[in-house]
């Protein structure tokens, strides 16, 4: 097994209420991937992925704990750990006024890429996602599926070793959701440590070799999937979570003040 | 360099970004280059055609009896008769004088013809009816009534004209018959005269020559500089705000901030990067506005159409010229040497004016450039408050105060054309800027208001880049999951902390800064000594160390962390006495020294006088208390406490000191004294950042103030110190054994703070 590259020790944040007093969004959370893992940070609406996922990419400074991308401190070594990273979700917004070709040229000049490597890369790009057809029109006239392409070739463009993907599948039809789904086993493959964070789980069990059940802020369960098995007793990973959070009614529902995952 | 060229990249695709906005362009092009010049030029027709209506249109007069009417009538003729003849005498004297003859018509040609006015009869008890029912434009009433022989009785009558204010057309007839009765009645008292004594030129001892020595596009540039700033500021302000809420809340709302914070690109270059295309797009609309405002005005022939409107100072000059020259032929009076060349003169200026390209043109690249700084203050001011929105609505809602902010003052300042670039104003934001480009519009400023005013600008801008880029990068503001702007603001949502931030710290700064600029002038009374001392003492303790206490109070900062409240090392202590007796003649030295090279101003021995007169002979005790005690603790809370901590782990030593003790400089706003005041504020900067104990900076101040202050009174301080005694000897330099000696001690005493390695500073630097 490879060295870990992305290290999670004990991460927690607390959230100011408008009662006064904190709210525990997640606490005490550690994991490590390796590359060519595909880790799945599961749970439902408002456990806390958004957020620890938004700490492990520098997005937000955790009360306490730290995040390591391939060594470097994501607090205090900000701009090499997210040198190391892809960051993607399913809301995340394109330039609507640039078209995708520039919109690529921008984020490889913002993480210092060469002109030459630039270009050579958007090519590889565009060929490898079919973004052919629309590469050259204004993001703004872009369908859904187009857009989620241009945002996967966005986080691809400095061909990180680390890739965060916030509910990637989000919303998507299923056309654009094949895509998704098999361009992160394609990026596993080829050796990248890859976070998914999603609540459909059975389509985090076709994929994942390690698994996060987060419940209330809290990790519930570690391990692949035979260590979870043997862990709770139950076969199917809906069921695993069910049994491990021990609160059957409330967790797939979603919490009742639950934040919107997700909605930035 | 990386940075520059992140900020860049960032800077380049946020204008191309930008430049594709149809609202940014709406703002930016459309407005200036169509709608405006159509504006502007049915503006100058609707004003045109109003003039020639009112030539056009008839005009009633009403009377209460036929014989009013018959000599009312009369009046009239006579008065053309007398124009006419006028002017026939004007175009032979112009003739005479060998210039062209349908100038001198142009001054005749203001007054109503006779054919457009009609007199009718009613009945007494309605004139008053009439005329304030716009029936009529005006009524004459005289009494005694008029006498069919023509006022050759002798008797003095009074004119009674009822007219409507509010109807301007009944106005033009007021002022119509206001005239032509004049010249009636300077014909009747001719009339009088000749009947008299036979020679009516008993009546002219003296005829005027008035002669303007401004060219006329200068006196146009006098009304230019009323509205042009104006309209200035409006159109930046306006230009800006569109880019700078599509960078900010626009980018927040549409989701692409989040992938731009996950790049490894530090805040403050992308923040730089859109504060640069916000002041590009704000100065661009600016060039645009003051490019076609200047065609309009050049091509629509605006400012002749002003010149004419004004009374025609070159016609009327000409036609006075006429006159004397006939006369002079007929008596021997006339114009002198020296008179004729002053109306020669005048007449070259009109001539050029005529040629040049027009004084707007000239003027507008200057104008351009004093706008710079107030585009790049307000453009820091709306990124600042753009970037406490989440949405493109919300920003909205937050730039209508900053714009009320922008164009009242501009517009206050616009009407109050005797308001002049000094005192508090220099320092006010907007208003300064807009007086300034006023003062640069018709040509009257000083140097040193100039660069206070400039200066100013640039540190308020400062404070609001470092403000936007502050709350740019706050994840509260990232995020509108993760709590509301209430956290940054409301104290119960604080988080406990070590120092104030550096932020925090010059924003406090410099909105001390005007405050304190008007206690310093604008409270001050002369000859009142007990008034300007309680002035001095309360705005040091209010504006200097109360409010930065509270801050550090509502911020749940360390109060003894952000002060330095710590025991001394020996050596530091040591170092603070030696620095405590000998700097007050190093300042004096330094004073002279820069004296030497930039000559003292008169204004420094004014200012003194000034001094004098303001504190009177108030006890010495109190002079120490009120200019040593009182800043020596105030300041010292404000500058090495306040400001200093929020800067002291975030930078070098070198920078930290260096800013500490300009910004320290700045406040002691007199230019002449800026050089050696900073020079001492990074000398107790300096103190404080290595000791980490405030005593000593207070000590070392008050030591400087008190001697400063007590030799004035004690002989014996002044002798020993061997200090200047008044300005001319502060003029001149002068070093002895003496003062060697001094500024030996004051080296040893800096040497025991000075680094071992000059950076970095006492404290590792926070990673944030």
């Amino acid at each position: 097994m490879h060295e870990p590259i992305v290290e999670v020790h004990e991460l927690t944040k607390l959230f100011p209420t408008t009662e006064g007093g904190d709210k525990r969004a997640v606490d005490g959370v550690s994991f490590t991937v390796s590359p060519g893992q595909i880790y799945g940070l599961l749970g439902p609406n408002g456990a806390g992925k958004t957020t620890t996922l938004r700490m492990l990419s520098g997005l937000l400074t955790p009360t306490s704990g730290y995040a390591k991308l391939s060594g470097f401190d994501v607090r205090l070594q900000r701009e090499q750990a997210k040198r190391c990273l892809g960051y993607l979700t399913a809301s995340t917004g394109l330039y609507q006024r640039l078209t995708p070709r520039e919109l690529l040229r921008y984020f490889g000049e913002l993480i210092d890429m060469d002109r030459a490597g630039i270009g050579r890369r958007i090519a590889e790009l565009i060929e490898w996602l079919d973004m052919g057809t629309f590469a050259d029109l204004r993001c703004g006239g872009l369908s859904t599926g187009q857009k989620q392409r241009t945002n996967i070739a966005r986080a691809l463009m400095g061909d990180p070793p680390i890739l965060v993907m916030d509910e990637p599948t989000l919303g998507l039809d299923v056309l654009t959701n094949r895509v998704v789904l098999d361009f992160i086993r394609a990026e596993g493959a080829r050796g990248k440590a890859i976070i998914l964070s999603t609540h459909y789980l059975d389509e985090a069990e076709a994929m994942c070799d390690q698994y996060g059940l987060i419940h209330d802020g809290k990790l519930v369960g570690i391990g692949d999937l035979a260590t979870l098995q043997a862990q709770s007793g139950k076969r199917r990973l809906s069921e695993i979570f069910l049994k491990l959070c021990g609160q059957s009614e409330h967790v797939l529902s979603g919490v009742p003040e639950a934040r919107a995952e997700g909605a930035a | 360099m990386n940075r520059y060229r992140r900020v860049g990249t960032v800077y380049r695709k946020e204008l191309v970004e930008t430049l594709r906005d149809r609202r940014t362009l709406m703002a930016m092009v459309v407005v200036p280059i169509v709608l405006y010049p159509v504006l502007m030029v049915v503006l100058v027709e609707a004003l045109k055609s109003e003039a020639g209506r009112q030539e056009k249109e008839q005009y009633f007069v009403c009377v209460p009896d036929a014989a009013h009417k018959d000599w009312l009538e009369g009046v009239f003729k006579r008065e053309a008769a007398a124009r006419e003849e006028e002017e026939r005498a004007a175009k032979t004297a112009a003739e005479k004088v060998g210039r062209q003859a349908d100038d001198a018509s142009a001054a005749f040609r203001t007054r109503l013809g006779a054919e457009q006015i009609t007199i009718q009869v009613v009945p007494e008890e309605h004139l008053w009816d009439q005329v304030s029912q716009n029936k009529y434009h005006a009524a004459v009433l005289l009494d005694p009534p008029p006498d069919p022989s023509d006022f050759a009785d002798g008797r003095n009558r009074v004119v009674q004209i009822l007219y409507n204010d509010t109807n301007p057309l009944s106005d033009v007839m007021y002022r119509q018959l206001n005239l032509v009765l004049g010249n009636e009645m300077e014909r009747i008292i001719r009339a009088r005269v000749r009947g008299v004594s036979g020679n009516e030129d008993l009546l002219t001892p003296l005829v005027a020559s008035n002669v303007s020595t401004t060219s006329p596009d200068r006196q146009f540039a006098k009304a230019l500089a009323m509205i042009v700033p104006f309209l200035l500021v409006t159109m930046t302000v306006t230009g800006a705000m569109y880019p700078a809420i599509d960078l900010t809340a626009g980018e927040r709302e549409r989701g692409t901030l989040e992938t731009l914070a996950v790049s490894p690109v530090p805040v403050g270059q992308i923040v730089a990067g859109k504060f640069g295309v916000i002041v590009t797009i704000a100065m661009a609309t600016t060039a645009l506005n003051l490019a076609s405002m200047t065609a309009v005005i050049h091509f629509s022939g605006m400012d002749k159409l002003f010149t004419a409107s004004k009374p025609d100072a070159a016609s009327v000059e000409l036609g006075t010229e006429a006159l004397i020259v006939t006369k002079g032929a007929e008596d021997g009076t006339g114009l002198s040497g020296l008179q004729r060349e002053n109306l020669d003169r005048r007449r070259q200026i009109e001539a050029q004016a005529a040629k040049s390209v027009g004084f707007i043109a000239s003027a507008a690249p200057i104008v351009l450039v004093s706008m710079i700084p107030f585009a790049v203050f307000f453009s820091a001011v709306m990124l600042a408050v753009c970037s406490f929105a989440r949405t493109f609505k919300e920003a909205q809602n937050y730039m209508m105060p900053v714009m009320m902010a922008a164009i009242v003052p501009s517009m206050i300042v616009s009407y109050m054309p005797t308001i002049k670039l000094e005192g508090a104003l220099l320092v006010i934001p907007v208003a300064n800027v807009v007086v300034l480009m006023r003062e640069l519009f018709l040509g009257n400023y000083t140097v040193s208001a100039i660069s206070l005013c400039l200066g100013s600008t640039c540190f308020y801008a400062a404070a609001a880049v470092v403000v936007a880029n502050k709350v740019y990068g706050n994840e509260s503001v990232l995020f509108s999951d993760v709590g509301s702007y209430k956290t940054l603001l409301l104290r119960r949502f604080m988080r406990p902390q070590r120092l104030p931030s550096a932020a925090l710290a010059l924003l406090t700064v410099a909105l001390l800064f005007p405050f304190y600029f008007y206690a310093q002038s604008g409270l001050m009374r002369p000859n009142a000594p007990d008034h300007n001392l309680v002035v001095i003492v309360l705005s040091q303790v209010l504006l200097f160390a109360v409010p930065v206490i509270f801050l550090t109070w509502y911020t749940k900062t360390d109060l003894a962390e952000t002060f330095s409240i710590k025991v001394p090392s020996i050596w530091h202590a040591l170092g603070a006495l030696l620095l405590a007796v000998s700097i007050t003649p190093v300042a004096f030295l330094l004073q002279r020294l820069q004296f030497q090279i930039f000559p003292a101003s008169e204004t420094i021995r004014v200012l003194q006088e000034q001094q004098a007169a303001l504190f009177g002979e108030a006890p010495w005790w109190v002079l120490v208390l009120v200019f040593a005690v009182t800043p020596g603790i105030c300041e010292e809370v404000l500058f090495r406490g306040f400001l200093l901590g929020g800067l002291r782990e975030r930078m070098g030593v070198l920078k930290t000191v260096v800013t500490v003790g300009l910004v320290f400089g700045l406040f002691h706003y007199q230019l002449e004294k800026i050089p050696v005041v900073s020079f001492m504020g990074m000398v107790l900067t300096l103190v404080c950042l290595r000791s980490g104990c405030i005593f000593l900076s207070v000590i070392v101040h008050i030591a400087n103030n008190g001697l400063a202050v007590a030799s004035e009174r004690f002989k014996a301080i002044e002798v020993f110190y061997d200090l200047p005694k008044d300005a001319a000897e502060l003029g001149a330099m002068h070093f002895d054994l003496r003062t060697g000696m001094f500024l030996l001690v004051f080296v040893a005493g800096l040497i025991l703070f000075v680094p071992k390695r000059l950076m970095p500073a006492r404290n590792e630097p926070a990673k944030s």
